[in-house]
């Protein structure tokens, strides 16, 4: 289970990092902290669980998607 | 061509994080015992936490804690500052003329309040935005922001505690900024009340520190050490300080960036 959760990460960053949409990189850096909260409450430590599940899948995607309001597409899709 | 040579650099430096952390998982030293045996005799004994995560960091190291609060007050000094800057800077520049001008009273109603507040007609820039997030949202915000109440005041007993329920405290006022009903003016999610609930919470840290100086203890002395009908109380009390300060500030730092209007 944890190896599973491990890998599942590993190759969600690695998309969040490659992805050229911004918003995909969002949604799937917010996915890490929900599956990274999972992994915490499996090793037994729910206080620091509920922090990532909160900080790192709610709060920190809000203001995210809320600064990409800013940004503005430089490149057409390919 | 750029992007290729990202994804190189990448795939480098994932590989060289991996050569330096791979012989920190393999390695079999046993882990020192001193002060894992010594919490498990006496950390509930010594604090009244049940917790003994909350008996850590608000008994053992409140000092460690001491330092994140100030790193969090920073942070929200340092948001206010850049942000009524950047406001002006990022407005130039910025093509707007795709948008519908705006009418004075809308223009009044924007100067009022952040636009995070506003009901959803009167939105500029979330017009895609449709009522089942407002209903929803709008319904789910109170229940959040108790189980974060519940998850400060219970920090002692079950897992939780003053940042645990400060966060999830801040995730309800986003829900309950994202589901403003139309006309409804909620206090909660202005960014100056939080802000000053912000200041006076750290302001009753400090005293809630100092107030074991006058029991001879110290500086984050214990002051209901003697008082065994709740020998948790100053935790208790420290939770849920250290909530309301997590709470307001986060809360304050995403209606801040989040709920600005470019305009």
């Amino acid at each position: 289970m944890t190896i599973m959760l491990l890998v599942l990460m590993l190759g969600l960053s690695i998309f969040m990092l490659v992805s050229r949409d911004l918003l995909f990189g969002i949604i799937a850096l917010s996915a890490v902290s929900l599956l990274s909260a999972l992994l915490f409450y499996l090793q037994q430590a729910p206080d620091v669980a509920i922090t990532e599940a909160a900080v790192g899948a709610g709060v920190s995607t809000v203001v995210f998607i809320g600064i990409i309001r800013y940004t503005e597409r430089k490149d057409r899709d390919p | 061509m750029k992007q290729k040579a990202i994804n190189v650099l990448t795939i480098i430096s994932l590989a060289s994080v991996t050569l330096v952390l791979l012989p920190l998982f393999l390695e079999n030293s046993p882990w020192p015992l001193s002060a894992r045996n010594y919490l498990e005799l006496h950390g509930v004994g010594d604090s009244g936490a049940i917790n003994l995560v909350s008996a850590i960091y608000l008994g053992f190291r409140v000092f460690d804690t001491l330092g994140e609060t100030i790193v969090l007050l920073t942070a929200v000094s340092g948001t206010i500052g850049v942000l009524t800057r950047a406001g002006a800077v990022l407005a130039e520049g910025y093509d707007t003329s795709g948008t519908p001008a705006l009418t004075e009273q809308e223009k009044k109603v924007i100067m009022d309040d952040h636009t995070f507040t506003l009901a959803g007609e009167k939105r500029r820039s979330h017009a895609l935005r449709t009522h089942l997030l407002e209903v929803v949202t709008g319904v789910l915000g109170p229940v959040v922001l108790l189980f974060g109440f519940y998850l400060m005041l219970y920090g002692h007993l079950s897992p939780g505690g003053g940042f645990q329920g400060g966060v999830v405290t801040a995730s309800g006022i986003i829900f309950l900024a994202l589901g403003n009903r139309i006309g409804a003016k909620n206090p909660l999610i202005r960014a100056s009340v939080l802000d000053r609930i912000e200041a006076a919470a750290f302001l009753l840290l400090i005293l809630a520190s100092l107030s074991g100086i006058l029991m001879g203890r110290g500086f984050f002395g214990n002051p209901l050490q003697d008082v065994t009908a709740i020998p948790a109380g100053y935790i208790i009390l420290l939770n849920g300080i250290i909530g309301l300060k997590v709470g307001a500030g986060i809360g304050f730092l995403c209606i801040a960036m989040v709920g600005r209007e470019i305009s």
